[in-house]
């Protein structure tokens, strides 16, 4: 039986007067892996930044209608419990450049003023980085900066630093594009085994990726959601007219 | 043809040998002053020099001890006024870049950087020395302070606009508040410019005189009062190398000695900060 | 990718379960043609259902490894050679309903006689033989195995062409048993389609192994 994790309802975001996210409804079931996909400039990473309230750091982004996490409202919650509770990983690998991997994954905790007792310290930053996939190649050299990682690898050490906090939800922005094949194969198959604990929403541009790592996919066009369903019936058959031109690459 | 490619080659060499002869050039006043006070002024250095205030007229030894406490309390007032203040100046105009705030921030900033020393001076006169009824070495570090603050700001805003926006995300993304992103993001990664930023400041003001002329004044006493006048190693040279005393001449080159020596040092230091607290992004 | 490795082992894993559905059909029709066992024929024709079953599963997993993992060279190769065997082996499933429900429509038993002058028992064997190999070919990725099928099909073809004359000189000896003649040489024909069929299996394997079509090649 699924449970709605995370539910739009009529959820509109702006910047400034543009209008970029129209009229959203979406519920996320739990232990899931939603795809957003769209073309470029379609609303999809603006929504998916309005879900753990990165979107209204810009100035003058504003949004409305209802955004829950578990039925209580995302934005009548304070933005730092929201985040908390949400994680994030970037299309571009960004570990903190002046710490060690080890403090990297911690830096959740450290940097927020959190005192952990050193046993659980190591607790922590083990399991992340296992559940990362990370945690062979980096457990002799934790002391060493998270910049001298590769790419595939430091984006795994972002996931394994975002993951350290147990968000319940993990959002991912285009988290591959920036990485060659072997890493973004790496990364793809460490989705499927994340879903266990945690429910998962990447933004992807390549629908071939949308394909391989989700179970339901939303397809966003211009502000609008045209289509949200389970991945195997959008590929094989979808719905609508303007899914099946953007699958088929009939776009101009 | 070939005499035209001739007088091409020529005319190329030419020019390279300008330009490495005026590089040369360049480099000769500032090996000529360092050769002439270090001849002047090395011999007048000992330790007597360094810890005894200067004896009055007409008796012989005597140092610049006032004169060196003197500078350091007043450059670490200054700097204790004007690295905060700097500092969150220039996080300020990182973080609100097209607020109205931010620009008439850096127009203020860039004229106050070519205002002339002495009006600095004469302004910290007005607002300090005249109103509390005498000369300070607060007033003196108020005036240094004011000089200080267009570098702090410039080197603070200038090192945090190259830091990548994407740092400050992942922060915010892990929940950390806005004070926290700053403090224990944003500054750490990077404190190589600010600190040299720092640092280069208090090596601009270290020999400034025209500003402590009519606030900190001098005093031929040692003396740790702030509030009281107190002596400073440009205001000395500036006295005593205009007196008709040979051996207050002394002491103004052995001063002066001193002060490019600090004035040196402080430069490789901001040198060797910048590339050990560099952050390699 | 290791999605796409786990989808295609289920597929293989799917199609060698209709496989071993398909010739445990063939085999329990030739046990009631034997035997005479009606209920076993009956058998045989509710199970065909599950192969059809199985047809449409297979045929809708295909659909979605070509959707969701877009397979290239030997994984597109392989599923396309799949979704060929599929419909392959559902028709020899329907081949094994069709013995079946002779079995259960005529009246009297098989004479072993007939069986034996009309080469019906060989020709079963032998196309239950072939089935087999195929199947061992296919789980195996045995080429060598998979074109010596086609060999053992010309002997199944042989036979096929022979059955009309051996057919009138039982009839010629044994005039009563025309009925049983006749279905006799329906069930010929039609085991004749399942060494077809598992000439076109043994083709798709080579294809999806060596990337070579040996279809419409009248020389293997």
């Amino acid at each position: 039986m699924e449970s709605t994790i995370i539910r739009s309802k009529n959820f509109n975001a702006y910047f400034g007067v543009n209008h970029v996210v129209k009229d959203v409804n979406i519920e996320i079931p739990k232990n899931h892996v939603i795809a957003v996909m769209g073309p470029s400039g379609c609303g999809k990473t603006t929504y998916l930044r309005c879900i753990n309230r990165m979107h209204e750091l810009i100035p003058g982004a504003t949004c409305n209608g209802e955004m829950a996490l578990n039925n209580e409202d995302v934005y009548s919650m304070h933005p730092i419990f929201v985040r908390l509770k949400i994680g994030m990983v970037f299309q571009r690998p960004n570990p903190f450049p002046n710490l060690s991997i080890y403090d990297n994954v911690i830096a959740g905790y450290k940097l927020n003023g959190i005192k952990l007792p050193k046993a659980e310290k190591d607790n922590v930053v083990e399991r992340s980085l296992t559940r990362a996939a990370l945690w062979k190649e980096v457990k002799d050299s934790l002391h060493k900066k998270g910049t001298f990682l590769s790419g595939g690898q430091q984006q795994r050490l972002c996931i394994a630093r975002a993951i350290a906090m147990e968000p319940e939800v993990l959002l991912l922005d285009e988290p591959t594009s920036a990485l060659d094949p072997i890493s973004t194969s790496s990364v793809e198959d460490l989705l499927h085994e994340l879903k266990a604990n945690y429910t998962l929403v990447i933004v992807t541009h390549n629908m071939q990726q949308a394909a391989r790592v989700s179970d339901r996919t939303a397809f966003f066009y211009l502000g609008e959601l045209v289509e949200y369903d389970d991945t195997k019936k959008m590929f094989t058959n979808p719905r609508d007219n303007r899914t099946q031109n953007y699958i088929t690459g009939r776009f101009s | 043809m070939n005499t035209l490619v001739k007088y091409r080659i020529g005319k190329s060499a030419a020019f390279k040998t300008l330009t490495i002869v005026l590089a040369f050039a360049c480099v000769l006043p500032l090996v000529a002053i360092l050769l002439y006070i270090i001849r002047a002024g090395i011999t007048k250095i000992n330790w007597h020099f360094l810890v005894n205030i200067p004896k009055p007229v007409g008796e012989s030894g005597g140092g610049i001890a006032n004169a060196l406490l003197g500078s350091m309390i007043i450059i670490g007032v200054a700097a204790l006024i004007a690295i905060p203040i700097g500092i969150l100046c220039g996080i300020y105009l990182n973080e609100y870049k097209k607020s109205k705030l931010a620009y008439w921030s850096r127009l203020s900033v860039d004229i106050l950087q070519g205002v002339p020393s002495i009006v600095i001076g004469i302004v910290a006169y007005f607002w300090l020395v005249k109103p509390l009824g005498g000369f300070s070495a607060l007033s003196g570090s108020v005036a240094l302070a004011i000089m200080m603050l267009p570098i702090i700001i410039r080197s603070t805003e200038e090192t945090l606009k190259l830091l990548p926006d994407s740092l400050k995300e992942a922060a915010f993304a892990l929940g950390m508040p806005f004070h926290r992103v700053i403090l224990k993001v944003i500054v750490p990664c990077g404190i190589s410019g600010i600190l040299s930023g720092v640092i280069l400041s208090v090596a601009r003001i270290a020999g400034e005189t025209a500003p402590l002329l009519f606030t900190a004044f001098g005093n031929p006493y040692i003396s740790t009062n702030v509030t009281k006048p107190m002596q400073s190693l440009p205001l000395l040279i500036f006295n005593y190398a205009t007196s008709p005393y040979n051996d207050w001449h002394d002491l103004a080159w052995g001063a002066s000695l001193i002060l490019l020596l600090w004035v040196l040092l402080l430069n490789i230091i901001t040198k060797l900060t910048t590339r050990r607290w560099r952050v390699q992004l | 990718m290791a999605q796409l490795e786990v989808q295609l082992g289920l597929l293989k894993q799917e199609v060698i379960n209709m496989w071993s559905l398909v010739r445990s059909q063939l085999i329990k029709a030739q046990t009631s043609l034997i035997n005479f066992d009606k209920d076993l024929a009956r058998e045989v024709i509710l199970k065909e259902r599950r192969v059809n079953g199985y047809e449409l599963k297979i045929d809708r997993d295909c659909e979605n490894i070509f959707a969701l993992l877009t397979p290239v060279a030997i994984d597109l190769r392989f599923v396309l050679a799949v979704l060929k065997i599929n419909s392959n082996l559902e028709r020899i499933g329907d081949i094994a309903e069709g013995v079946a429900k002779y079995i259960v429509r005529t009246g009297q038993p098989f004479k072993p006689q007939l069986l034996e002058a009309t080469k019906l028992t060989v020709m079963y064997e032998g196309s239950i033989n072939i089935l087999q190999d195929t199947l061992i070919a296919f789980e195996n990725e045995d080429t060598i195995l998979a074109r010596s099928v086609f060999k053992k099909d010309e002997f199944l073809d042989d036979i096929n062409l022979d059955a009309n004359n051996l057919i009138e000189n039982y009839l010629k000896e044994n005039p009563g048993d025309i009925d049983q003649a006749l279905y006799a040489l329906s069930i010929i024909r039609k085991l004749e389609r399942v060494g077809d069929q598992s000439k076109n299996i043994s083709e798709e394997i080579i294809f999806y192994l060596e990337a070579k079509v040996l279809k419409h090649k009248h020389s293997h």
